[in-house]
């Protein structure tokens, strides 16, 4: 340590140790803009001067080395001059008026020349107008307010490598900007936004409408995590897969969801709806990438990891084993309770094994997601159905409902009692069981072109029937998503779109036919389900089939039980206070509360219903847990047309392989595949790794 | 959740919530400000300094107004149509807070009417000695931003008091029970919540300049349209929409006019350039005020609010320029750079070539009014009719001074279309003279108190210009009158 006296303070420094950060580690404040506690000092803006052992010439506290005995004085009349002489400058040619600023009340330089108490008046003003740029995706350039302390400069050439900003000298003097008046994208930009994060000033700023949208600054870098209902922490892994550790990839997903395959083949991903990278081309193919990392990861060296808390005497029942269910009886598990789930069907897994389709979702693929959870402590009972969940409570300490909506429903239209009707529910269970589908007959009527409704088409074209889907929603309003729309047409999925329902026609009691006409426009009032249609005249026609089936929605089915042992709504679902039902140690979670949903919103559910009944319980309801240390190296070099990289797809297997079995219609990335997505990751969570410049206000009253 | 408590919360660290908070560490509450950005001071960071009547820098030079004087001025100003109780309060209160502010260290420049500008044309002639300029520290020549010297002072003082400061620390709703408000919900920099108790607080978060949507349902501009005015970030009505949903009575908005150009930052010189006695009109063609006056920038823009569409066009030509080049502007502004017309052309040509909105050149009248969207038979008229009255050196219209009397005569011609502009609103949140909040049938909502710019609307219609400095001697006062009152309560219990 060098022992060395500050604005008399006696201050303790490391060896190399700026007198700067010498003061301000000791708690003294010294102004300072150009130095960034992360990039290299260059004694430019001079508002850190002081003198040194009596002398008279001020000399930048950035770059003055602590020395032993060292007499610093950051108060000394000719160090104050330069300082206050300094700032006057940069307020000359900075805007007069900061009220329009975006920056406003954020802005270093007006934290700073508060503390001076410094307006800027006594040199002439000098307007130096640069036109604003707002062109670039992601980065806003108002270099109107550029002081010229060159961190963002510093932070694009050394700290990223990415070497895209400079100084330019033009008619209105010097500025930081892009060399030739060249375009963020064209100059070779990584919009990674540390120069966003270094500038003290509103000259570089996020583009209009990025930020502010979600609770905390964090979120709005890292919009990705962000919006991942369970929060995986997904630059780090998409990193890990670029630098080629799939495992560690895996680690990082498994740190906040059980079931990383499953989601990395059926997520809906709403990640790559945050994803910035969307404002320049298209976003990462984040699931994609999670896919591929779980297929990959030979080693599984996370399963020695994670914590494991000591048994204590607590039972918990767990009603379902969706993925709502099986995380919370996971997480449960590892709190240390003893956890049953208990299954009315003959396997576990809900929707994973009986609903969501082969070609979407290999089973073997869930099976070992879910033996791991067996595995790992958690008891079972298949072809359980719990008919009142208040009665557990005499062998149970707390009850978790998590029965998700496995119940179909019907359109109350004539016929729907025949019996070749069904619900998507019972045939997407028998076609995941391989069951014998001949009662369905040769040609299928499905209604509803929902993502179920897409799943029960898909499904019964590879069992080599005629489908024919209809919908009332228009052919652009379709609720399903596009690839499901794009792949089942290339399948031969007949669709139906704009129909609304009369009949189902039979003769003999056997369904004959489907009556439908057109409808115009149709709206549906979620308020009161009630659906208002304008019909297209004399468009009424019958569309031929052996059987109906139903995708027309579901519900908990909890209300065709005498009594459930809780309180119920009208519709059938729990009555919740967060996810406290009605009874006091019987909780909810995942569908059953939110109706339908994703599998990863199911997920997140699970762990935070965990949480509740831990606390519950007695315990703290802590389950995060890191199974990989983060290191991130922010010098992230040049990448020649990053800005333009397309996004790999999947490769997606021909329509008429793909309907010979019911295998996944996609190939998993190739290594390489993998490599040149991953390499298209902004890393926006870089720009999180600089330190936050702490202001005069913070250092605690004043120090002069 | 993380809990908080203290005996007085400040919502927001502008300089209506730090003179509460000063007010009320000093009488020994303990006392918790919340704050959306990194930085105290909020909009003050950018001013000059509040209105005092009576303070000790006025008695030592000899500004003899007292508080009872302004108190009548200022109701004359607004046709007593004002809480005259609150008004009264306010006054005989500002002359003891300037000294206040001088015992916490604040240095101040003097005192001042509004601007000074040659005697016949002075936008502000009739105003009072009442404006208390910052000293910047270590002296100088007092501009915008002085008023930040202040705000570090204040800031230090009350941390000395032991103010607890939460930076980026939002508010977002208030906590009623039992019909009193009882505290607050904040959300910190990570994004997670606390729960802040204290018997009152103080809602100082300055008015919805930065929210267009607020703007245009109680004040009817259309920012970025009929509105270029000053929105400081954040400043969204958080504090008037937290009040009105305990309860809290609405009252009258008005946003504190003056006049501006889009994006001004970025043609600062067009705007300073165009800011002359030289020919205005609205979009008939028509003068509508005596151009000598448009240095009072508050006049100039309820002037131009009441024209048609809500604009209007100021316009000089070659001659003009040449002369202003030459000479120098006739109006000095305070804000604009002293180098206006050395860069003037440099920026204009950029701003034609790059078809900025607002401004337009032509070789003749007809098409210069074509250009900037005037009525063109009606400005012909106009000009005709003005350069006879220049030229016979008399406006018998508006009896402008005879000086700024040039005609429009010598292509190129330059204009340049002038909006509405403002500070920000005022009013919203209805309080007593005690900076009680009321509900709509006058009753206190027990435990809440509202100051500064959210609560300010003993204005009427118009910022009172003649007793300049006013809108952060609002600020300044109320919220020190809020703060003693806050801390009383808690002595009484």
């Amino acid at each position: 340590m060098v022992k060395l006296t500050i604005d008399g303070q006696a201050v303790e420094a490391r060896e190399g140790q700026s007198v700067l950060h010498a003061a301000l580690d000791g708690g003294i404040y010294i102004p300072h803009l150009c130095d960034h506690p992360d990039l290299e000092a260059k004694g430019g803006c001079r508002l850190c001067s002081v003198t040194v052992n009596g002398g008279q010439i001020p000399v930048p506290a950035c770059t003055t080395i602590v020395e032993e005995g060292m007499v610093v004085d950051s108060r000394s009349e000719s160090a104050e001059a330069v300082r206050r002489t300094s700032m006057e400058l940069m307020l000359a040619t900075h805007p007069a008026d900061c009220t329009g600023c975006p920056k406003y009340g954020k802005c270093e330089l007006q934290s700073i020349y508060q503390y001076m108490g410094v307006n800027g008046q006594d040199w002439r003003q000098k307007s130096r107008p640069v036109p604003t740029d707002e062109k670039n995706p992601l980065i806003s350039h108002l270099f109107t307010r550029c002081i010229r302390c060159g961190r963002c400069i510093r932070a694009c050439q050394d700290k990223r490598g990415v070497k895209v900003l400079e100084y330019i000298r033009d008619s209105s003097g010097v500025h930081a900007g892009v060399p030739e008046g060249k375009s963020l994208a064209d100059a070779g930009c990584r919009f990674c936004g540390a120069c966003i994060e270094v500038c003290p000033t509103g000259s570089i700023m996020d583009a209009v409408g990025i930020m502010g949208k979600h609770q905390s600054y964090a979120d709005d870098v890292v919009p990705c995590r962000a919006e991942c209902p369970a929060h995986i922490d997904i630059p780090a892994y998409i990193r890990a897969v670029r630098e080629g550790r799939p495992g560690d990839a895996h680690a990082i997903i498994r740190e906040k969801v059980p079931f990383p395959l499953v989601l990395g083949h059926i997520c809906n991903h709403l990640c790559e709806t945050g994803c910035k990278r969307t404002e320049l081309n298209d976003p990462m193919g984040i699931r994609n990438l999670k896919r591929f990392a779980v297929e990959h990861d030979t080693e599984q060296a996370w399963k020695s990891k994670g914590f494991q808390k000591p048994r204590t005497d607590k039972r918990v029942a767990v009603i379902g084993s969706g993925p709502c269910g099986l995380t919370a009886a996971y997480y449960l598990n590892k709190l240390g309770h003893d956890v049953t789930v208990l299954e009315k069907r003959p396997q576990l897994g809900g929707p994973m094994t009986s609903g969501i389709p082969g070609y979407r979702l290999p089973l073997e693929g869930v099976m070992e997601e879910i033996r791991y959870i067996i595995d790992s402590g958690v008891k079972y009972e298949v072809n359980r159905e719990v008919d009142n969940a208040a009665a557990l409570r005499a062998d149970y300490d707390a009850v978790l409902v998590a029965v998700g909506v496995s119940k179909g429903r019907k359109l109350p239209l004539p016929g729907a009692e025949l019996p070749q009707v069904h619900t998507a529910m019972d045939v997407l269970a028998d076609s995941r069981a391989e069951a014998d589908l001949s009662c369905l007959g040769q040609t299928v009527c499905v209604i509803g072109a929902g993502s179920v409704g897409y799943d029960v088409a898909r499904s019964l074209v590879r069992s080599g029937m005629t489908v024919n889907l209809a919908c009332i929603e228009q052919a652009d309003k379709i609720l399903a998503d596009k690839d499901d729309q794009e792949e089942g047409a290339q399948e031969g999925v007949n669709l139906f779109p704009g129909r609304s329902f009369e009949e189902i026609e039979a003769a003999d009691g056997k369904v004959t036919g489907l009556r439908v006409h057109t409808v115009l426009s149709s709206t549906y009032d979620r308020a009161t389900g009630k659906v208002t249609e304008v019909a297209e005249e004399g468009s009424q026609m019958v569309i031929p089939c052996d059987s109906v089936v139903f995708a027309t929605g579901q519900h908990t089915g909890l209300q065709d039980y005498a009594d459930f042992g809780i309180e119920l709504n009208s519709r059938g679902y729990p009555v919740m206070d967060g996810f406290k039902t009605s009874e006091d140690g019987i909780f909810a979670a995942g569908d059953a509360i939110t109706g339908i949903s994703f599998v990863i919103k199911a997920i997140q559910q699970g762990r935070e219903v965990t949480a509740e009944i831990d606390r519950y319980l007695g315990g703290d309801g802590q389950i995060d847990e890191a199974l990989v240390e983060r290191a991130a190296n922010p010098y992230i070099g040049q990448a020649e047309g990053f800005a333009a990289l397309p996004r790999v797809e999947q490769e997606l297997r021909d329509a008429s392989e793909r309907t010979a079995d019911n295998m996944d219609v996609y190939h998993t990335y190739t290594c390489e595949q993998a490599q040149c997505e991953s390499s298209r990751c902004l890393q926006c969570d870089l720009r999180l790794q600089f330190q936050r410049v702490k202001l005069w206000n913070e250092y605690g009253g004043d120090n002069g | 959740m993380k809990k908080m408590e203290a005996d007085v919360i400040v919502v927001a660290a502008g300089l209506s919530g730090m003179a509460a908070a000063c007010a009320a560490g000093e009488a020994g509450a303990k006392t918790l400000v919340f704050e959306k950005a990194n930085t105290t001071g909020g909009a003050a960071n950018m001013a000059m300094g509040p209105l005092g009547v009576g303070s000790r820098i006025q008695r030592e030079s000899m500004v003899s107004i007292t508080p009872g004087e302004a108190f009548r001025k200022h109701m004359f100003f607004t046709h007593y149509k004002v809480d005259a109780r609150l008004v009264r309060d306010y006054y005989f209160k500002s002359g003891d807070t300037i000294d206040w502010l001088e015992r916490m260290g604040v240095e101040f420049a003097g005192v001042q009417r509004a601007f000074s500008a040659p005697e016949a044309t002075r936008p502000y002639s009739d105003g009072e000695f009442t404006w208390h300029v910052v000293k910047p520290e270590g002296g100088g020549i007092p501009g915008p931003r002085a008023a930040t010297a202040m705000m570090k002072k204040m800031t230090e003082y009350a941390m000395e008091q032991g103010v607890e400061f939460c930076l980026e620390t939002p508010v977002k709703k208030l906590i009623k029970e039992d019909g009193a408000v009882v505290g607050v919900i904040a959300v910190d920099a990570q994004g997670d919540e606390i729960e802040a108790r204290a018997p009152s607080v103080i809602i100082a978060t300055g008015g919805f300049g930065a929210n267009p949507e607020m703007i245009k349902e109680y004040c009817g501009f259309e920012y970025g349209k009929t509105i270029n005015n000053f929105a400081v970030p954040g400043m969204v009505g958080d504090g008037l929409k937290m009040a009105w949903e305990v309860g809290a009575a609405k009252t009258p908005i008005i946003m504190e006019i003056m006049y501006q150009l889009p994006d001004n930052l970025n043609h600062f010189y067009i705007e300073g350039a165009f800011r002359q006695p030289c020919l205005w009109v609205n979009r008939n063609g028509q003068r509508f005020m005596p151009e000598d006056q448009i240095g009072n920038t508050t006049f100039t823009g309820n002037a131009l609010a009441a024209q048609p569409g809500k604009i209007g066009f100021a316009i000089f030509d070659a001659r003009l320029l040449k002369r202003y080049k030459k000479k120098g502007p006739d109006i000095v502004s305070h804000v604009h750079p002293h180098d206006l017309y050395d860069h003037f052309e440099e920026q204009w040509e950029r701003d034609l070539a790059a078809g900025y909105e607002p401004i337009c050149q032509a070789d003749t009248i007809e098409e210069l009014a074509e250009k900037a969207g005037i009525d063109v038979e009606g400005l012909k008229a106009q000009v005709e009719e003005y350069n006879e009255m220049c030229e016979a050196g008399y406006d018998e219209v508006f009896e402008k001074e005879r000086h700024y009397m040039e005609p429009i005569a010598k292509a190129p011609f330059y204009c340049c279309r002038q909006t509405v502009g403002a500070y920000g609103s005022l009013g919203g949140i209805k309080i007593n003279h005690k900076m009680e909040v009321l509900d709509e049938e006058a009753h206190v909502i027990p435990g809440l108190y509202a100051v500064g710019t959210d609560a300010c609307s003993i204005y009427g219609d118009t910022y009172p210009f003649t007793l300049p400095g006013n809108t952060m001697g609002f600020c300044v006062n109320s919220g020190r009158i809020a703060g003693e009152n806050a801390a009383a309560k808690v002595a009484e219990f």
